[in-house]
């Protein structure tokens, strides 16, 4: 099945890869994974203590070229967002931008799943 | 599952594959909703002997083999061409441990509902760990840590399979239980896990 160009781009050039300390109180860090198909994601990202704006995403993800697409366009989407905003991204809507096929969307589920997991974690460490 | 012995369609005789009548030679409408178990004509175990699968493949395969029936009806050509697609799917699925063990499972549990995506408590990290491992080994192209990985990623996997036979000979004897199935379905996401860490090792030694 062929990648669309959306995908493609983000795989072979993709933004934001690395990671953030994860021991830093200011960052959210999601780990998850598709057991289906073996592949495990990490998202962080780093947040505003005052605005809860999103400032900085990081990701890696170990998987086909649409789960890195996914998480890659993820951490473009989140950054610049506040965490509630962030929190409302929606699977679909990644799945629309990189037109994605049937087969592949569960790549774009994990990409939320890893979002949200990120924010849950950065509330959780934040808790006043 | 039926527990009456399916008879051939034409002299009646006790089917061993739904497939096929060896004693009349007659391929067999077989039903639409058959299973590999039926298919190959073996109860439904995870245990089973991989001599006795060869053998009763082989000896399907050639019965059903397209090729001998090249001057029989229309409706006996396509019978067997599905005959022979069904038999090789279920050859394959069935010969390989861990494709067996997937497949039992969700002929057994078809009640229940499975949590899919189980894992054990930790195993995420765990493998996003040894991923970023492995990145750091295929860049440094240290074949003697590459290959003692692989070691140990394989032994890890085998440890998984040894666990199949016991946890399905149990959930065998007790098809009413929860925890096992959910068990075994855990033990094959993690056994994913380990086969594309493993299948990213290049195999040069």
């Amino acid at each position: 099945m062929a990648y669309s160009e959306k995908v493609i781009d983000h795989y072979s050039e993709p933004r934001n890869v690395g990671s953030l300390d994860k021991s830093d109180n200011s960052v959210g860090t999601g780990l998850v994974g598709a057991p289906e198909c073996g592949d495990v994601m990490k998202l962080q990202i780093q947040v505003d203590p005052e605005t809860k704006e999103i400032v900085d995403a990081k990701f890696k993800t170990f998987g086909c070229g649409s789960a890195i697409a996914s998480s890659s366009l993820a951490t473009e989407w989140v950054k610049g967002k506040n965490i509630d905003e962030a929190m409302s991204i929606q699977n679909t809507e990644i799945v629309e931008e990189l037109s994605l096929p049937p087969v592949k969307i569960h790549c774009s589920v994990l990409a939320e799943d890893a979002i949200k997991a990120a924010i849950t974690d950065y509330k959780s460490r934040n808790q006043d | 599952m039926s527990f009456d012995q399916p008879a051939c369609n034409k002299c009646e005789t006790t089917l061993v594959s739904q497939l096929f009548c060896f004693s009349c030679k007659t391929l067999q409408h077989f039903p639409k909703g058959i299973d590999f178990f039926e298919v190959l004509g073996f109860p439904v175990s995870f245990e089973i002997k991989s001599a006795e699968l060869e053998l009763r493949y082989q000896e399907l395969s050639l019965e059903l083999h397209p090729d001998f029936y090249g001057s029989s009806s229309e409706a006996e050509k396509l019978l067997s061409e599905t005959a022979t697609a069904i038999l090789n799917s279920a050859y394959k699925t069935l010969r390989e441990p861990t494709l067996r063990a997937d497949y039992i499972l969700h002929l057994l549990a078809k009640k229940q509902k499975l949590d899919e995506r189980s894992l054990p408590e930790g195993f995420l990290a765990k493998m996003f760990f040894m991923q970023e491992k492995l990145d750091e080994l295929l860049d440094s192209g240290n074949t003697v840590k590459l290959s003692g990985m692989r070691k140990d990623l394989q032994k890890k996997k085998r440890d998984i399979e040894a666990d199949f036979a016991p946890l399905f000979r149990k959930y065998e004897d007790n098809p009413e239980d929860t925890v096992i199935p959910q068990q075994l379905q855990t033990n094959l996401n993690a056994e994913r896990y380990l086969r594309r860490l493993i299948e990213r090792i290049p195999a040069n030694d």
